[in-house]
């Protein structure tokens, strides 16, 4: 199978705000990827993968994503970029004013699903992947943060994205529990989507195999398997 | 294991603020206010000018086909709202009747003249039309002279022109004052709502589909204010009328359609704009701003 070039940034800063936070940025994501993202805590990594889905801007160089030239993106047109990556925010993201049944809901219907029997069955599925089948009626609040992870997780996976941007996704769980959540999404990779992790969990880097990428210093970087401890 | 069922979450139609649509429907019921005012001195207006004759006093031995023709000509002008002959004999009936005595009875003839009592449309009830009126009557014989009261039309029309004048000015104010006002609380109830329009953004939804639900339910919002202002200006209207007794002269139910209809179309309108701008406003907004606002 020829992989497919979902990622392409070259010689692109990125400014958060007035400040630079990675510059000269060169990026290459196949599809069926899995790459991890490492870096001390305010290195840049949330922020490149904001990026990616356009909620920064990009002001130089060349940089496309799943066909899109994120230069270029309207902001009437980022809803189609988001939609085909699938997003696990640092912050959750939840709708907080709704259930949790209602947020995997809002997700479906605002990509245009119109069935609703086909709307529920994907919100179960999704559910069951992640191991919270029983706690759809609940509101995000009444979840514990490991709980709220999960769901952002299932919402990830409910449009079957081409990507998925997962900024530690594994933060807020038990070792047991983030293990087995990396393991689905590494799982989810073997169906060719691509994973990008950005993760402080370095146990896992040997656990499951892919690309490590580290920022530093403004510097994004590619680095071979073992030298990453 | 035992699960404790969650409260249900607070949605659809409950889901309205109601601080900001009581408050909304107060705004409401002054724009409603001066509107059915403005209404009412109009008709009041037109009501008085229509009630003031205009006398063709005719001479003393006219003949009927005489009177048949001027009283032709009245009616089918279009100045006439109604055209009355009023004949010697029942004009001297009118005056025993307003004064108790019959003049022939010390003249030894009847000294009250014939004459066509006209009562103009509100439209032609003014100075100026009533000199060409008069110009139009002039080629006919037998007329004694014309009488209409023409101060008394010029007070009547100065006065409501007035009037109208500071209630209109008033009805401008409160409507800058409602767009401010029904503005300002669809912005706030809103603004704690940023969080959520910038989440919606980040999963894929499409600006109108994040903006539907918020148009939807302000507008209904709106609506409710409006139904309520309605409520509390039909108690006035109702109040007004049971209390001064003149529910016969003015055409309150037409007026107060209007009125209504008025306050339902900006209630509606007004919070649908509003909202549209403030959801608008949080969905160019990056996250980073909302944070600094």
């Amino acid at each position: 199978m020829e992989k497919k070039l979902l990622i392409k940034y070259v010689d692109v800063d990125i400014y958060q705000q007035e400040l630079l936070v990675l510059k000269n940025v060169q990026l290459e994501v196949h599809s069926g990827e899995f790459v991890y993202l490492v870096g001390k805590v305010g290195s840049g990594k949330t922020t490149l993968l904001k990026s990616i889905y356009h909620e920064i801007p990009i002001l130089s160089g060349v940089a496309g994503v799943l066909g899109y030239d994120l230069r270029d993106l309207k902001l009437n047109d980022s809803p189609f970029l988001r939609r085909k990556i699938g997003i696990v925010f640092q912050d959750f993201q939840l709708l907080t004013d709704r259930t949790v049944y209602q947020n995997l809901n809002f997700v479906l219907k605002a990509t245009g699903w119109k069935d609703q029997i086909a709307i529920d069955e994907q919100i179960n599925s999704v559910l069951i992947q992640v191991g919270m089948k029983e706690k759809g009626y609940k509101m995000p609040h009444q979840l514990s943060g490991g709980e709220q992870q999960r769901i952002v997780i299932a919402r990830a996976l409910l449009n079957s994205p081409e990507m998925i941007l997962a900024d530690e996704p594994t933060g807020n769980l038990d070792p047991e529990t983030g293990n087995e959540l990396v393991e689905l999404l590494y799982k989810i990779r073997l169906s060719g989507t691509t994973v990008i992790m950005a993760t402080h969990n370095l146990n896992l880097l040997d656990k499951f195999q892919g690309r490590v990428f580290r920022c530093e210093n403004e510097n994004l970087a590619e680095i071979s398997d073992e030298s990453y401890i | 294991m035992t699960q404790v069922k969650a409260k249900a979450p607070k949605q659809g139609l409950l889901n309205i603020h109601l601080t900001s649509t009581i408050s909304m429907s107060l705004v409401l019921f002054l724009i409603g206010m001066v509107f059915l005012l403005l209404l009412v001195a109009h008709d009041t207006s037109t009501y008085v000018k229509e009630n003031i004759n205009l006398s063709v006093i005719l001479e003393d031995g006219v003949g009927k086909q005489d009177v048949k023709r001027i009283e032709n000509f009245l009616t089918e002008s279009s100045f006439a709202k109604s055209v009355d002959y009023i004949s010697k004999a029942d004009a001297l009936k009118d005056h025993i009747a307003n004064l108790g005595e019959n003049p022939q009875d010390f003249l030894g003839y009847n000294p009250l003249k014939a004459s066509i009592e006209v009562k103009l449309h509100a439209a032609y009830a003014n100075n100026d039309s009533v000199t060409e009126i008069e110009a139009k009557l002039k080629p006919f014989p037998h007329i004694n002279r014309i009488i209409y009261q023409k101060d008394m039309v010029s007070l009547v029309n100065d006065n409501v022109k007035k009037i109208s004048f500071i209630l209109l000015g008033l009805a401008v104010v409160l409507l800058f004052v409602s767009i401010a006002l029904i503005n300002n609380t669809i912005r706030l109830s809103l603004y704690s709502n940023r969080f959520l329009i910038n989440t919606m953004k980040l999963v894929g939804a499409t600006p109108w589909f994040i903006r539907k639900p918020y148009l939807m339910r302000s507008m209904l919002n709106g609506l409710i204010a409006a139904l309520i202002s309605i409520l509390l200006l039909g108690g006035v209207v109702y109040f007004v009328q049971y209390e001064f007794g003149i529910s016969g002269m003015m055409f309150y139910s037409l007026n107060f359609l209007f009125v209504a209809f008025i306050v339902i179309l900006s209630g509606v309108f007004l919070s649908a704009v509003s909202s549209y701008f403030a959801v608008g406003k949080y969905l160019r907004m990056h996250s980073n701003e909302m944070f600094s606002m």
